[in-house]
């Protein structure tokens, strides 16, 4: 599903290079469930970022379903992300002004899903994430868990292939960290779904099957677990 | 899709209540100055144009000197009578032509069978074509006969309705008399026609026909002036038909001068040449002959306005731009859920729609609200929802709401809309400020016209003081004018009334100046005066300065005959020692020889952009005219009210048909400085507005400023800055915009205080103060603003600011 070839990223500061990323070269498949691990100023978000076509690589290529996407025109990003990308941040970055409910429907309405086909994907998302009595309150109404919960069911309103989650448990107290976990292998195992994430705890990298770690910008192991 | 974002922009105009008010009442005061005058011009445009056959009604003018401000030679609109049977007999396109007398008064008195007399404006007297020029509708009677005998008149339905009550007048009577001596002899009513939609440069409440427009006078060297007006069969090329025009009227000249044994050469030299046009009458209220276009009027009316608005544009802007940081998650959010940068700035510019239809509707509200006093000042009558062209009007309205949405909406929503999301959403905001330099600029550009209005406040209101205060030449106190020629049996009458003083009458007084031109020949040199024609007592009424010799007095015989007095201008002109000495005027056996006895002081009779005119005041007739209606009577009492009474009564005996008009010398010259007063209202609005607004602008970006720097704040105060210190430091980049704009309004302020300075004959040196005033008040008042945010940030604990992250 991802194919990474020889990716360099560095910052060019007063003629000095400084290197984020050194000759990465990976390949993530389809239904896998990876976790990106290392220090801080590793490079794990650059890569998340790369992968999600946030950021481009300095040097290297970039496949996305055999496609070469290294250089992709504006709108063919916006394609991807409509179609085939989910995103999951740390801070949740729901929209304040929209309601719950809101948050959810926004992808589904650039993706021009029909009204009743909205309602329907969104009350399943509510019903399946247990967040159907807040619907109708506002992201700081909420709980950090259960607004990472909407972010969640926001990112894969939209049906993605992948979903690409930075840290998604990084501001949570454990107990809630350890429901977004389960949801995350209940996905992958159940829906299919592919997922990246970055993480610092080794305990929520466990819950994924394969373990890739990032030194200094450098691929130091990668590791198949489960 | 346009729901939610719908939605999600009213949440967040709520949630910044303080800034979408002033972003919103900002451009309603900029958008509500902008309707006025946009009511204005649109009131001016429609000038004549309330029925199609106007298109083919054509004004005529001649060119020359009778009755122009300066004695020289223009184009006018009041031309020799004669022109029109001229036009008739020789110029075939037209069908039809009306002459109408130049109401030289303004004031008519009406009486309707033994009631009392009532004073009216607007009364004309045409020949029997004008209905056939003017294709007014009628009402009642025949438009073809209706003024056809003498002693008929034609009256508005509006005025008809004011006089009886009703439009049913035909066949009543009435008297109209345009001076107090008339005699009543009562006119029958013959029409009844419907009030024009546009107004009209030929305005009539009635429209009489006494028969004496049709008769030329019958010496070929008196000539009698009237407006005339001719209506062609289609069409036509004004510069053809002009051409035909100038040759006919040569013509016409040539042989009028041939009878009067004068050569064409001889009269028409030394640039004056012979002119006669015809411009079409949709064209004419915007080619005024005499005054300035309205256009050149309001002229610095619309700068005014236009900087307002562009001032509330540039408000908005910056604070869109300002407070784009809040909506910059929301923009990376958008985009990675995938979203076209075009459907993000067509939300924001949705938004900015939304700010600019309220504002647009509060400005109509405002409008409503303003029109009245906005009449009254402009002595106008302008109106919004009963406007006749609503449509276009509206029309317009949507044109300038678009307008100020692309402006004040595009550059904010790019801006907005091209946010990086992975800065963005890494909490890095610092970098995604963009259009620092942008807005700076912007608030530079807002302080130099709030400045410079500032600084035009100060100059206006110095100058206006001084006019207010100047030495005039004349007594203006105790002083009233009775609009009446001198008679001397109600001079001799109320010479009687205690507290009378002087009676004089004069040709040329403030209020009522009538300008006569006066070649003389003296020392064998020829000179161009003024001629003022006075009575013995008016220079000791006008209170005037005696410089050299004596004026006029009943003890001097020769005083009535062939004395002159000059002011001191024309005693300049003709080389100062003039008192005693003779000068020549007039041709062959018109010429007569004048003493010279007296120089007064110069003294303004018209407003004060004009100088004093070299001018000759003679007590005799000879070259001279006795038509003044002035009538001057000075008090020696402050018993005003008493006296003026008394005279009153003195008049009613005499003419019971008319009353009496008069006016305080005092009042006349409060109308002069009417119009100085008027900028200066306009001016001091419009500046405070533009102040508050460029103000309000300021402190909303200070406080983002002061937001955005958070971090950095607390982290000084850890270090151990002082509040002081930081205020200090959070100031010091608006102050040095503020001190730029200063520096560039100086230069501007005064290029365009000077200019309208050099309008005025009698003026101010340009002072400096109003430029220290306002560089001072605008400093001071930015430090005011942007502190009170400063401390804001500079006393937080700095425990908040960097807990967050």
């Amino acid at each position: 599903m991802i194919k990474l070839e020889n990716i360099e990223k560095y910052y060019a500061n007063k003629g000095v290079k400084n290197y984020v990323l050194r000759h990465v070269t990976t390949q993530i498949n389809k239904g896998e469930f990876v976790s990106i691990m290392g220090p801080s100023g590793a490079g794990k978000s650059t890569l998340l970022n790369i992968m999600g076509m946030l950021e481009e690589p300095t040097y290297g290529s970039y496949f996305f379903n055999e496609e070469d996407v290294t250089h992709l025109g504006e709108r063919k990003k916006i394609e991807l992300y409509r179609n085939h990308i989910g995103f999951v941040f740390q801070a949740y970055h729901l929209i304040d002004e929209m309601t719950v409910y809101e948050n959810i429907e926004a992808p589904l309405l650039y993706k021009n899903v029909s009204s009743g086909e909205r309602k329907s994907r969104i009350a399943d998302l509510l019903d399946r994430f247990n967040i159907v009595a807040k619907k109708d309150l506002f992201p700081n109404q909420l709980s950090g868990g259960q607004q990472q919960l909407v972010g969640i069911a926001r990112a894969l309103a939209a049906q993605p292939a992948i979903i690409l989650a930075d840290e998604p448990t990084g501001n949570l107290q454990s107990v809630q960290a350890e429901e977004i976990m389960e949801l995350f292998k209940k996905l992958n195992r159940e829906d299919g779904i592919t997922i990246v994430q970055v993480t610092h705890s080794e305990k929520n990298a466990g819950y994924g099957n394969r373990i890739i770690t990032i030194e200094d910008g450098v691929i130091k192991e990668d590791l198949k677990i489960g | 899709m346009f729901k939610i974002n719908l939605k999600i922009a009213l949440r967040n105009l709520w949630k910044n209540k303080t800034y979408t008010a002033i972003n919103i009442g900002g451009l309603a005061l900029g958008l509500t100055a902008f309707i006025l005058l946009l009511l204005f011009i649109n009131n001016e445009k429609s000038y004549d144009t309330w029925d199609p056959q106007l298109k083919q009604v054509y004004q005529i003018r001649e060119r020359h000197d009778f009755f122009t401000p300066d004695n020289k030679p223009r184009w006018q609109h009041i031309t020799d009578s004669r022109i029109g049977n001229l036009l008739k007999e020789k110029i075939p396109q037209f069908s039809a032509v009306t002459k109408i007398d130049n109401g030289w008064g303004n004031s008519y008195s009406i009486k309707i069978e033994n009631k009392e007399p009532i004073l009216v404006s607007d009364i004309k007297n045409a020949d029997s074509m004008f209905f056939k020029v003017f294709p007014y509708e009628f009402l009642y009677g025949d438009e073809k006969t209706a003024l056809s005998k003498p002693f008929t008149v034609v009256v508005k339905q509006s005025f008809a309705k004011k006089l009886f009550g009703t439009d049913q007048v035909l066949g009543k009577q009435i008297s109209v008399l345009a001076w107090r001596g008339d005699e009543a002899k009562p006119m029958t009513i013959t029409g009844v026609v419907k009030d024009t939609e546009t107004p009209e440069t030929v305005a009539f409440n009635a429209m009489t026909h006494t028969g004496r427009r049709e008769v030329d006078p019958d010496r070929p060297q008196s000539t009698n002036y009237c407006q005339v007006y001719a209506l062609a069969t289609q069409k036509l090329d004004t510069t053809n038909l002009n051409k035909t025009l100038l040759s006919t009227y040569i013509t016409f000249k040539k042989a009028n001068f041939a009878k009067r044994e004068i050569k064409f050469e001889d009269f028409y030299k030394n640039g004056y040449n012979p002119g006669l046009k015809a411009v079409p009458m949709t064209e004419v209220h915007i080619n005024p002959t005499v005054n300035s276009t309205w256009l050149e009027k309001i002229k610095p009316l619309i700068a005014i306005s236009l900087f307002l608005l562009l001032i509330s544009i540039i408000n908005f802007v910056n604070l869109s731009t300002a407070q784009s940081v809040q909506r910059a998650k929301e923009v990376g959010v958008k985009k990675v859920l995938g979203v076209y940068k075009q459907q993000l700035v067509r939300q924001f510019l949705n938004e900015a729609a939304i700010q600019s239809f309220v504002a647009t509707l509060i400005a109509v509200v405002l409008v409503e609200i303003l029109l009245p006093s906005f009449n009254r000042q402009f002595d106008i009558n302008l109106s919004f929802w009963y406007n006749n062209h609503l449509g276009t009007l509206l029309l317009q309205l949507f044109g300038l709401f678009l307008l100020i949405t692309l402006l004040a909406g595009f550059y904010p929503a790019w801006i907005i809309s091209g946010f990086n999301p992975v800065k963005v959403l890494k909490g890095n905001y610092e970098t995604s400020f963009k259009g620092i330099a942008l807005r700076n600029a912007l608030v530079i550009l807002q302080f130099v016209i709030a400045v410079t209005f500032i600084i035009g406040i100060g100059v206006i209101h110095l100058q206006n003081e001084y006019i207010a205060h100047k030495d005039l030449g004349f007594d203006r106190s105790k002083l009233i004018n009775i609009a009446t020629n001198y008679e001397d049996n109600f001079v001799e009458r109320i010479k009687h009334i205690p507290g009378v003083q002087y009676v004089g009458t004069t040709t040329q007084v403030m209020g009522n100046s009538f300008n006569v031109p006066h070649e003389i020949k003296y020392n064998n040199q020829e000179y161009n005066l003024n001629t003022v024609t006075v009575s013995m007592e008016t220079l000791p009424a006008l209170g005037v300065e005696v410089v050299k010799g004596r004026i006029f007095g009943s003890q001097y015989k020769q005083d009535t005959v062939n004395t002159a007095v000059l002011n001191e201008a024309a005693a300049k002109l003709l080389g100062n020692d003039v008192v005693g000495k003779f000068y020549k005027s007039g041709k062959d056996e018109f010429q007569n020889t004048f003493q010279i006895v007296g120089v007064i002081k110069d003294y303004n009779n018209e407003s004060f952009d004009k100088a004093v005119l070299p001018t000759v005041y003679k007590v005799t007739e000879l070259g001279g005219t006795s038509s003044t209606n002035n009538l001057l009577v000075k008090f020696n009492t402050s018993q005003n009210k008493a006296v003026i009474q008394a005279i009153e009564k003195e008049w009613s005996k005499l003419y019971p048909n008319f009353p009496m008009q008069y006016t305080s010398l005092e009042a006349a010259f409060k109308k002069e400085l009417q119009s100085g007063e008027r900028i200066m209202q306009i001016m001091l609005l419009f500046s405070v507005i533009s102040v508050a607004l460029s103000l309000l602008g300021l402190f909303a970006l200070s406080a983002f400023m002061a937001q955005r720097r958070t971090k950095e704040i607390a982290i000084r105060k850890i270090l151990g800055a002082s509040d002081l210190q930081l205020i200090n430091m959070l100031n010091r980049s608006f102050l040095i915009l503020v001190i730029t704009a200063n520096v560039i309004s100086w230069p501007v302020a005064y290029i365009l205080t000077r200019q309208w300075l050099t309008g005025f004959a009698y003026r101010i040196d340009m002072p400096i103060w109003p430029f220290v005033i306002a560089t001072v008040s605008s400093v001071l008042v930015a430090i005011l603003t942007t502190s009170m945010q400063a401390r804001k940030a500079a006393v937080n604990n700095p425990v908040n600011a960097l807990k967050y992250e």
